[in-house]
């Protein structure tokens, strides 16, 4: 009996799951098609670019200042126990750029711009602006979402990178403070053991997760149903995806390496 | 299968939502500059009829003609030729949250006129004077009235300079002095710009004084369509109850 | 001159602004926290007290078993390429990986365990929490509640401050032990790692579990404060229920991090830098 239950559970979030899969493919085609040839409406993409932008930063700035700090808590015991001051720098910077970094910024990004989006395009569909922007022959993907996936993914490599210069900052602070490494040795060791690529891998990773981020979100607000409630909902499963798809991707990419 | 003469004309048109039929066999027809209202019952079809003029809903069974061409299979691209030529107020008005309203009414004008931004606003204004909206054309929607967003929509529409305006229950929720406003815009429309109007209501004022046809949907057809002297002077029971605002009588009601 | 006199004027009033808002709410965060502690009391802590039927064991269900694929997919992959990453800058650095295993469990136990699941589960349960509660709110079902004499924080926030509290415990345990799992699992496929060797629970000391377990009783009580304060500060319609999400989610993540932050630093200085 229990186990029939928990059978036809897991096969009935299988079929939704995929509904949505199909859906967001569907939607990332008609992105893709909208693109050929690049007309995009410069005021929504401008307007968005600021406004994804100025949200983001502080709390991407604070984030990524204390996910740079734990990056050498977590290596202060080996540190201490090796007596090598210059590998906090190395793994520190090691995993801020290659993994912590993109992944973190990612989902705080996914938090703070992605689900206001789903919010917006959301509430825009209940309140069938949606439907007015195609009474008026104006095509809602490439007037509407086109430009918010640019941007959602312009922003967050430009967070990335800034974030990832933030949290080395952060790195090289904690360490003066908790583990009492002079600024110098933490500086050479950045600069000894990481390489451009390394850098780069976080900003491929970032670019994929902003793709995925910004579909993913603007699905969820297209096909909102039911009101305060539903947008709540879209809200909600557009911020699941996101991270699901990030960890996904990072595996990936990883695995790549690119 | 012969295009018909007059402008609009759905023929044996079937609809059904979740199995439950809802146009069951509509035909009517539109004539060029005519106002014609569609009047009924709530939840009898009215706004799903012309929903399918414009797309938004696909038909199940009958066809739908447009000047002489048939557009119940156009897909959605199909339909963006025939949305510039029928213009769309919905009920709500939806005009759009996060600009004023001169950039909403700005806004087809610079994507299909592909004006710059200046120019469109420009003639925004211009748009906005025709439905006496000029003092408010830096206004948001939120801080408005329902009559002056509905007239703010009205000007939008009528940016694409289009043949035929549906109007979704245009005076549905409005005082009398608004709702009589907005009746004379649209006769105003029909009168000085020669577009035909298909006015979806069930406001007996504004059937009664500036419709010129009135096709009345009972059970999923056009029960009685004519002038509305000859709908106040039906001998049609269930078309007197309508009329009259009479809550019993031959009409089925579903609910009741 | 006096334009650049203005800009700074400007900029320090701006911070400023930011730093009294911040200051205010969390101040209001605490004054919830505290209601919700006294709403337990109310509750549980005396006889005859009102308690709403199976409440307790519904938001256990939503917060915990709904959850449950979500964080062991997410958390398994993210233990895959934890360990990818370590193996590979293990053998470049120290050339031998017997060691990857055991020094992974520490830190699993002590911070990535409890950490990944609880940002995993600020996104998708803050969200859930602030969705439920601010479309109650912004329907006015939280006044109606009012109205028929029941505290909100007592109905809405205190079921689900202590289903998440035990969910996440839960779930930490679970999250930890899928990314050892995932991690021993990629350690032996690509890099041949003996299973034997890599699952070593030698260096795991009681101070590990102890911090571990802190961090995810401060999670799971953080993630429902937030999330509820969110949601309840709702306002308007749809657009409002979007809002409280939105900061819920945030906010919840930014929880987490520092508290993560804040106990690894303290751990770290308590014990004197032997973590």
């Amino acid at each position: 009996m229990l186990g029939e239950n928990a059978i036809t559970n897991i096969g009935s979030r299988a079929v939704a799951v995929s509904r949505e899969l199909g859906g967001i493919t569907i939607l990332f085609a008609q992105i893709l098609r909208a693109l050929v040839p690049p007309r995009l409406d410069t005021r929504e993409l401008v307007k968005n670019l600021h406004k994804m932008g100025n949200r983001s930063v502080p709390i991407v700035a604070l984030t990524a200042f204390f996910t740079g700090g734990l990056m050498v808590v977590q290596a202060a015991p080996f540190v201490q126990r090796l007596q090598a001051t210059s590998l906090a720098g190395w793994a520190a910077g090691y995993a801020v750029l290659r993994e912590v970094g993109p992944i973190l910024i990612a989902l705080m990004f996914s938090g703070r711009v992605g689900a206001n989006n789903t919010a917006e395009l959301g509430t825009m569909t209940v309140t069938e602006q949606l439907d007015g922007l195609r009474a008026l022959a104006i095509d809602p993907i490439r007037y509407l979402i086109v430009p918010r996936v640019v941007s959602m993914m312009v922003m967050l490599v430009c967070l990335t990178v800034i974030g990832d210069l933030i949290a080395l900052l952060g790195a090289m602070l904690v360490a003066k403070a908790v583990l009492d490494i002079e600024f110098g040795i933490m500086y050479a060791s950045f600069v000894e053991n990481l390489a451009p690529e390394d850098f780069l891998h976080g900003v491929y990773k970032s670019l994929a997760f902003g793709l995925s981020i910004a579909v993913t979100s603007c699905y969820f607000g297209v096909t909102v149903r039911g009101g305060a409630v539903g947008v709540g909902r879209a809200v909600n499963a557009a911020v699941v995806a996101a991270a699901v798809s990030v960890m996904l991707l990072d595996f990936f990419l990883t695995y790549l390496n690119v | 299968m012969t295009a018909p003469a007059s402008l609009i004309e759905f023929r044996d048109v079937h609809k059904a939502f979740d199995g439950k039929p809802v146009l069951r066999g509509m035909t009517l027809s539109v004539g060029k500059g005519e106002i014609l209202f569609i009047i009924g019952t709530s939840g009898v079809g009215k706004s799903v009829t012309i929903k399918h003029l414009v797309g938004f809903l696909r038909i199940d069974q009958g066809e739908i003609w447009f000047d002489g061409k048939r557009v119940d299979q156009l897909d959605e691209k199909g339909f963006y030729a025939v949305r510039r030529r029928i213009g769309m107020v919905f009920q709500n008005a939806t005009l759009f949250d996060s600009m004023t309203l001169a950039e909403n009414v700005a806004l087809p004008l610079r994507k299909h006129k592909k004006l710059r931004q200046a120019t469109a606003l420009a003639e925004a204004m211009g748009r906005l004077e025709q439905v006496y909206l000029t003092g408010f054309a830096d206004r948001f929607p939120a801080e408005l009235s329902d009559g002056m967003r509905k007239r703010a929509a009205i000007a939008r529409t009528l940016t694409m300079d289009p043949e035929v305006v549906l109007f979704d229950e245009p005076t549905t929720g409005l005082d009398p002095v608004n709702a009589r406003r907005i009746d004379r815009l649209i006769l105003e429309l029909s009168r000085n710009l020669g577009v035909t109007a298909v006015v979806v209501s069930h406001d007996l004022a504004s059937i009664f004084s500036i419709a010129d046809r009135v096709a009345f949907l009972y059970q999923g057809r056009v029960h009685a369509v004519g002038t509305p002297a000859e709908m106040r002077d039906s001998p049609d029971p269930i078309v007197q109850q309508f009329i009259q605002g009479q809550s019993s009588g031959p009409m089925e009601t579903p609910g009741f | 001159m006096s334009f650049v006199i203005d800009r700074i004027f400007g900029t320090i009033s701006a911070v400023g602004a930011y730093a009294i808002g911040g200051v205010r709410a969390a101040l209001e965060l605490w004054m919830v926290f505290v209601g919700t502690i006294a709403g337990i009391w109310r509750m549980y802590g005396r006889r005859g007290a009102r308690r709403p039927a199976g409440a307790l064991v519904e938001q256990m269900h939503i917060i915990g078993n709904r959850s449950l694929l979500f964080i062991v997919v997410t958390i398994g992959f993210i233990g895959m390429v934890m360990i990818y990453q370590a193996c590979l800058q293990f053998s470049r650095a120290v050339g031998d990986l017997s060691q990857v295993g055991v020094q992974f469990l520490r830190l699993i136990v002590s911070d990535l365990g409890p950490t990944l699941t609880a940002m995993m589960l600020s996104t998708r349960v803050g969200a859930g929490i602030a969705a439920e509660i601010g479309s109650m709110k912004v329907t006015e079902q939280v006044d109606a509640l009012r109205m028929s004499g029941v505290l909100p924080v007592d109905y809405l926030l205190v079921p689900r401050f202590l289903a998440s509290i035990v969910m996440t415990l839960g779930l930490s345990i679970l999250g930890c032990a899928i990314m050892y799992g995932a991690g021993g699992l990629t350690a032996w496929l690509s890099f041949e790692v003996n299973p034997r060797v890599f699952f070593d629970v030698s260096m795991v000391r009681p101070r590990h579990l102890i911090l571990g377990l802190m961090k995810a009783l401060a999670y799971g009580a953080a993630i429902p404060i937030v999330s509820g304060f969110c949601g309840l500060r709702a306002r308007g319609s749809s657009e409002g229920v979007g809002w409280a999400t939105t900061a819920a989610v945030v906010g919840s993540s930014f929880a987490v991090i520092s508290i993560d932050f804040l106990l690894s630093v303290g751990a770290l200085w308590l014990l004197g830098g032997d973590l």
